[in-house]
């Protein structure tokens, strides 16, 4: 006999709102249906509301992990409309903020799948070192969240002193050596929590258009930063982790690992920052009439923005973005067949989802 | 991949070439069809990305951007709808299942020859609340 176990859309083991329908047979997911759109803000209408200025800032707030990104997306393609690029400076200090969102994101992330694991003490160890990227982005821009750091043509704040930061860097990736890696890859527990559990094939990545580490945890390694290089990232030397048991242990060590790559790509980018201007334009640019398209590696995988404008308008007349969770999401009603009741909260957390972004 | 690139316009039996603009190439041909494209891109292992929907001046409908990622390079394909329908293609790509509910949802497009469940409407909602209304 089945039943329907309804999780959500308010439930303690989401961060926020959605809704898993599960059909079980016993103890075992026959089915699930997702449902969505509890927080629907309606940011891309609304952004045909607002100036240039305000355009910016309102995308900032599409997701309240990779802020950064939403800016840097949809900067990249009003660039595209003002004919201005970014100062080589600015398309470094571009790549170290992206790098410290994937990390600060990727922590956060181990950090909650070690306590829907049941590993309390890991994940006070995660949110300890979160809290020290943190340290870094307030440093760099004043603010914890928002980070305002992109505009059009470049940046608005400078990283004084680049060497600086490579003490927390070292510091990170130690700790990760040391005890974060070991640990998940090690314990008996972990082990047993996440190997063999929520797989997605290869086949089904692919024909459900999963992306970023959903997508590389399942054997199909792109990564828009080597396949389509934006900002500075065409002069990093970088790996691209790719796993092909798609479980969600293969979700956890591509994170781990890529963590590990974005230690080196922030040392190479601090150590290689070119001096110079911050933006070029000097604020004066005027809009082609056009549509542009811009997508970057968020720390969950491919964002896109596309966004059209026309000659002598204040706002956009249209602004479409497409996030990695509203690709990936609907890869969690394969992952959860046959499976467990119990680890559905783990499986449905290991694509790191974001549902602020998914309900723009 | 320019060789790959180059033998989609023949499959699809387009006569003008690729146009590289915003950052996308597109192939602009009157008479592409949304599933033909869709058939042509699993072919070639092709992603896709997702479905852009703009609502055009007064009453000239709707027209639909279709984007496919072919090893890096961001396809599109633009289709301009004649009445408010389109032929689905989720039986050809389950990756646009969410995108054709959201645009159905927000323009009030018919994706010919699917079933739709509610993604972002709730109760008492009506079909294309991302339309703009005309001021009168």
């Amino acid at each position: 006999m089945s039943y329907k176990i309804p999780m959500g859309p308010y439930h303690p083991a989401l961060e926020e709102p959605y809704k898993l329908d599960l059909i079980c047979e016993g103890e075992t997911v026959a089915d699930a249906k997702l449902h969505i759109g509890f927080n629907f803000r309606g940011i891309e209408h609304l952004a045909e509301t607002r100036n240039y200025i305000q355009v910016i800032a309102l995308m900032e707030r599409v997701c309240g992990i990779c802020s950064n990104i939403h800016t840097l997306t949809l900067c990249q393609a009003l660039e595209k409309l003002t004919g201005l690029t970014p100062p080589p400076r600015a398309q470094y200090i571009r790549v170290v903020m992206a790098e410290l969102e994937r990390l600060h994101s990727h922590v956060l992330w181990a950090g909650i799948a070690a306590k829907l694991m049941g590993f309390k003490t890991m994940f006070m160890t995660c949110f300890e070192l979160r809290e020290k990227v943190m340290d870094v982005l307030q440093a760099i821009s004043g603010n914890r969240v928002n980070y305002s750091m992109n505009r059009i043509g470049g940046v608005n704040r400078d990283i004084e002193d680049p060497l600086a930061l490579l003490g927390m860097i070292d510091a990170l990736e130690r700790e990760m050596v040391r005890t974060i890696i070991p640990i998940f890859t090690t314990s008996r527990t972990a082990r047993s929590r996440c190997a063999g559990i929520g797989v997605l094939t290869r086949e089904k990545a692919v024909s459900c258009g999963v992306v970023g580490p959903v997508a590389r945890a399942s054997g199909v390694g792109q990564d828009l930063r080597r396949a389509a290089p934006y900002a500075a990232y065409a002069e990093m030397d970088f790996e691209v982790p790719v796993q092909s048991d798609g479980d969600v242990r293969a979700r956890l060590l591509v994170r781990a690992l890529e963590i590990m790559e974005s230690c080196k790509i922030l040392r190479q980018s601090l150590t290689k920052m070119p001096s110079g201007e911050l933006h070029s334009g000097d604020g004066k640019f005027n809009f082609i009439t056009g549509t542009a398209f811009s997508r970057v590696e968020a720390p969950r995988g491919e964002v896109m923005y596309s966004v059209s404008w026309k000659e002598h308008s204040r706002n956009p007349s249209r602004v479409h973005v497409r996030t990695p969770t509203f690709a990936n999401m609907p890869a969690i009603r394969y992952m959860v067949l046959g499976a467990r009741l119990a680890d559905t909260p783990l499986i449905q957390a290991s694509i790191d989802p974001c549902y602020s972004c998914t309900d723009r | 991949m320019t060789t790959v690139l180059e033998s989609i316009p023949e499959t699809l039996g387009a006569t003008q070439p690729w146009v590289e603009n915003g950052g996308v190439f597109w192939l602009n041909y009157p008479n592409l069809n949304v599933r033909e494209v869709a058939r042509a891109m699993n072919a070639l292992q092709a992603r896709f990305v997702t479905i852009t929907a703009y609502q055009l001046p007064k009453d000239e409908g709707l027209r639909l951007e279709y984007h496919w990622d072919l090893d890096g390079l961001l396809l599109g394909f633009s289709f301009q709808l004649a009445g408010n329908s389109i032929e689905s293609i989720y039986d050809l790509s389950e990756a646009v299942d969410w995108i054709e509910r959201e645009v159905h949802e927000g323009f009030a497009v018919d994706f010919i020859g699917r079933e739709y469940e509610p993604l972002l409407l709730r109760q008492g909602d009506k079909l294309g609340m991302n339309m703009r209304e005309e001021v009168k």
